[in-house]
């Protein structure tokens, strides 16, 4: 039934969020990466849902979201099929080097989910940490007690964990289920930038673009990691590339709809969020577009606000923090040019990116210099930095907090950064 | 409002198309780089530097049993990081590993006047001392290293 709910409702929600039907195999392919990808979310919301409202979170949840997804396939039937793009075939080189880099990227993860059998620190310490609580009491207080270490961060916001719990439920609690939510989370990032390069360019650039992830050296350890950051990588792309492409209100509410379960996965979500909207706004001057973002969002919205105010303690960055504490950082120069040094540092971190950040980085500067960003790429510079005061003004130790995120920032913006930068780069002549 | 237009491979949109290729290849090469290094970390350097980890469970499954539902005192002859900023020791790697494996239980970190207190050491032979300085009666001895005790 579990199945049937995520596929009924994700095939349900991108029903309703394309006035046309797919006209060709990667637009097909790449919403059903999408109706996949939201699924599983709207699957784990609406047991976060539940077990707040105190309704339990079993069948009859997925009941409700099996039908609702139904009457939205029904409702939405009726569309004509759009026209389908000539797009140039890929050239069989980049076919084989794209199967290449995914085989590499598999064996990566399977390697490391064998060397550390339980994901990464932030695996254990926090994420799966939440779904063992979940899944072993039914006192949600427990779960989100503040006698819980701070570094265990139970104010963080329960999409996978909500995921992996119910997994537990189904097929007991092995190390599988996390590992393999990991696997399909990590496959829907290359998936969701691939295909929705390929619907929007051609296969080329599809391919391309799946690259850029499959071999950024790090991504393979953030899947098998089993942490949230790669399914907020998904949401954040699936916004993304709607956004890119949204001819209607509809799209961009589902773009909003994956915001906003990029909300429910991490607190990082709701600065993405609000970077999409704001630059919406910004770019494209587009009041009611922003409002259907804002509507499509709601419920991630509305989930994320009801547990910060009825359960989640506080924040360690704002219960470390003093007025006074933020002051002397914000007034203190050395730790401004600490940061800007550790930021320059890692554009060229060999080890987790390889030189892609630092490409990313040159044709920012190369390519896109003077150039009116689109609003996605906009979102993602206001992003960026939106960083920089949060890292000065949060009480952590600079270099220690800087060390233990950068890496998963990036990796949460990656995916969406390739599907916001291509585009531009496809359509740069051979003179500049 | 979509705004892209794709650039054509075969050069029918001008100057793009070399752009293109040009661009290509680059990110061929640069994908070329990522995959060498991730098979170096993966299967040369991790197989020398590091261990296959054991399952946490494996530590904790015979205390796991003797625990209520509820809360429970931990304590340690190794010092768990409380303060911000710190990097984590060996002893916050063992509180939060036991906090993971014997979860729905909360363990109140130094909190050696609960009802039920853990006890998870490092060197086992340093109980004895530890039960002392805490003021601690020994309840059970499920696995070396960990003991169930209560307040004197």
């Amino acid at each position: 039934m579990s199945l049937l709910a995520i596929v009924l409702f994700g095939a349900g929600a991108v029903a309703s969020g394309f006035p046309r039907r797919a006209g060709s195999a990667g637009e097909r392919a790449f919403r059903a990466a999408l109706a996949a990808a939201l699924g599983i979310g709207a699957w784990s919301s609406a047991y976060a849902a539940g077990r707040m409202a105190g309704a339990g979170a079993g069948a009859a949840k997925d009941w409700v979201l099996a039908l609702s997804g139904l009457a939205l396939i029904v409702g939405f039937r009726r569309r004509e099929r759009e026209d389908p793009r000539a797009g140039e075939p890929a050239p069989p080189w980049l076919i084989g080097l794209f199967a290449l880099s995914c085989l590499v990227a598999v064996a990566a993860f399977l390697e490391h989910t064998v060397r550390f059998p339980d994901g990464g620190w932030d695996a254990w310490m926090i994420w799966n940490l939440r779904a063992r609580f979940l899944a072993r009491s039914a006192d949600l207080r427990s779960a989100f007690s503040p006698d819980l270490s701070f570094l265990a961060h139970p104010d963080y916001p329960w999409l996978l964990p909500g995921a992996v719990a119910q997994g537990y439920a189904l097929f007991g609690e092995s190390r599988a289920v996390p590992a393999a939510l990991g696997a399909i989370y990590g496959l829907l990032a290359v998936a969701v930038v691939a295909l929705g390069l390929w619907r929007s360019l051609d296969a080329r650039w599809g391919l391309l673009g799946g690259l850029a992830v499959t071999t950024l050296p790090c991504f393979a350890v953030f899947a098998s990691n089993q942490q949230s950051d790669v399914p907020l990588a998904v949401y954040l792309a699936a916004a993304t590339a709607l956004l890119a492409s949204a001819r209607s209100r509809r799209e961009i509410a589902l773009a909003g709809f994956a915001a906003g379960l990029g909300m429910w996965t991490k607190n990082e979500g709701a600065l993405y969020a609000g970077c999409l909207l704001l630059a919406l706004l910004w770019r494209r001057r587009d009041l009611p577009g922003a409002g259907a973002f804002a509507l499509g969002a709601l419920p991630g919205a509305a989930l994320f606000a009801w547990f910060k105010l009825a359960l989640a303690p506080p924040n360690d960055l704002v219960a470390f923090s003093t007025g006074a504490t933020v002051l002397h950082n914000a007034l203190d120069l050395g730790r401004w040019g600490h940061l800007l040094l550790l930021a320059l540092r890692r554009i060229v971190y060999f080890q987790d990116f390889a030189l892609w950040a630092l490409a990313l980085a040159l044709a920012l500067i190369l390519f896109f210099r003077g150039r009116p960003p689109a609003a996605e790429r906009t979102a993602l510079l206001l992003a960026f930095a939106a960083y920089g005061p949060i890292y000065l003004l949060q009480p952590h130790g600079l270099e220690w907090i800087f060390r233990t995120s950068a890496d998963r920032i990036l990796i949460q913006l990656w995916p969406a950064a390739v599907l916001a930068t291509l585009p531009s780069l496809a359509q740069t002549k051979a003179s500049t | 409002m979509g705004q892209n237009q794709p650039a054509d491979p075969a050069g029918r949109a001008g100057s793009q198309a070399p752009a293109a290729r040009r661009i290509a290849l680059a990110m061929a090469a640069l994908a070329a780089v990522g995959m060498l290094r991730i098979l170096f970390l993966h299967f040369v350097s991790e197989p020398l530097h590091e261990p296959l980890r054991e399952p946490i469970d494996l530590r904790y499954q015979a205390l796991r049993p003797l625990l209520p539902a509820g809360e429970a005192g931990y304590v340690s002859d190794q010092p768990a990081v409380e303060l911000r900023g710190e990097t984590p020791t060996p002893g916050t790697r063992m509180y939060l590993q036991a906090q993971f494996a014997l979860a729905p239980v909360v363990l109140r970190y130094d909190d050696s006047r609960a009802s039920l207190v853990i006890a998870n050491l490092a060197d086992p032979a340093q109980l004895p001392d530890l039960l002392r300085a805490r003021s601690l009666e020994l309840l059970a001895r499920p696995a070396p290293g960990l003991a169930v005790a209560r307040p004197r």
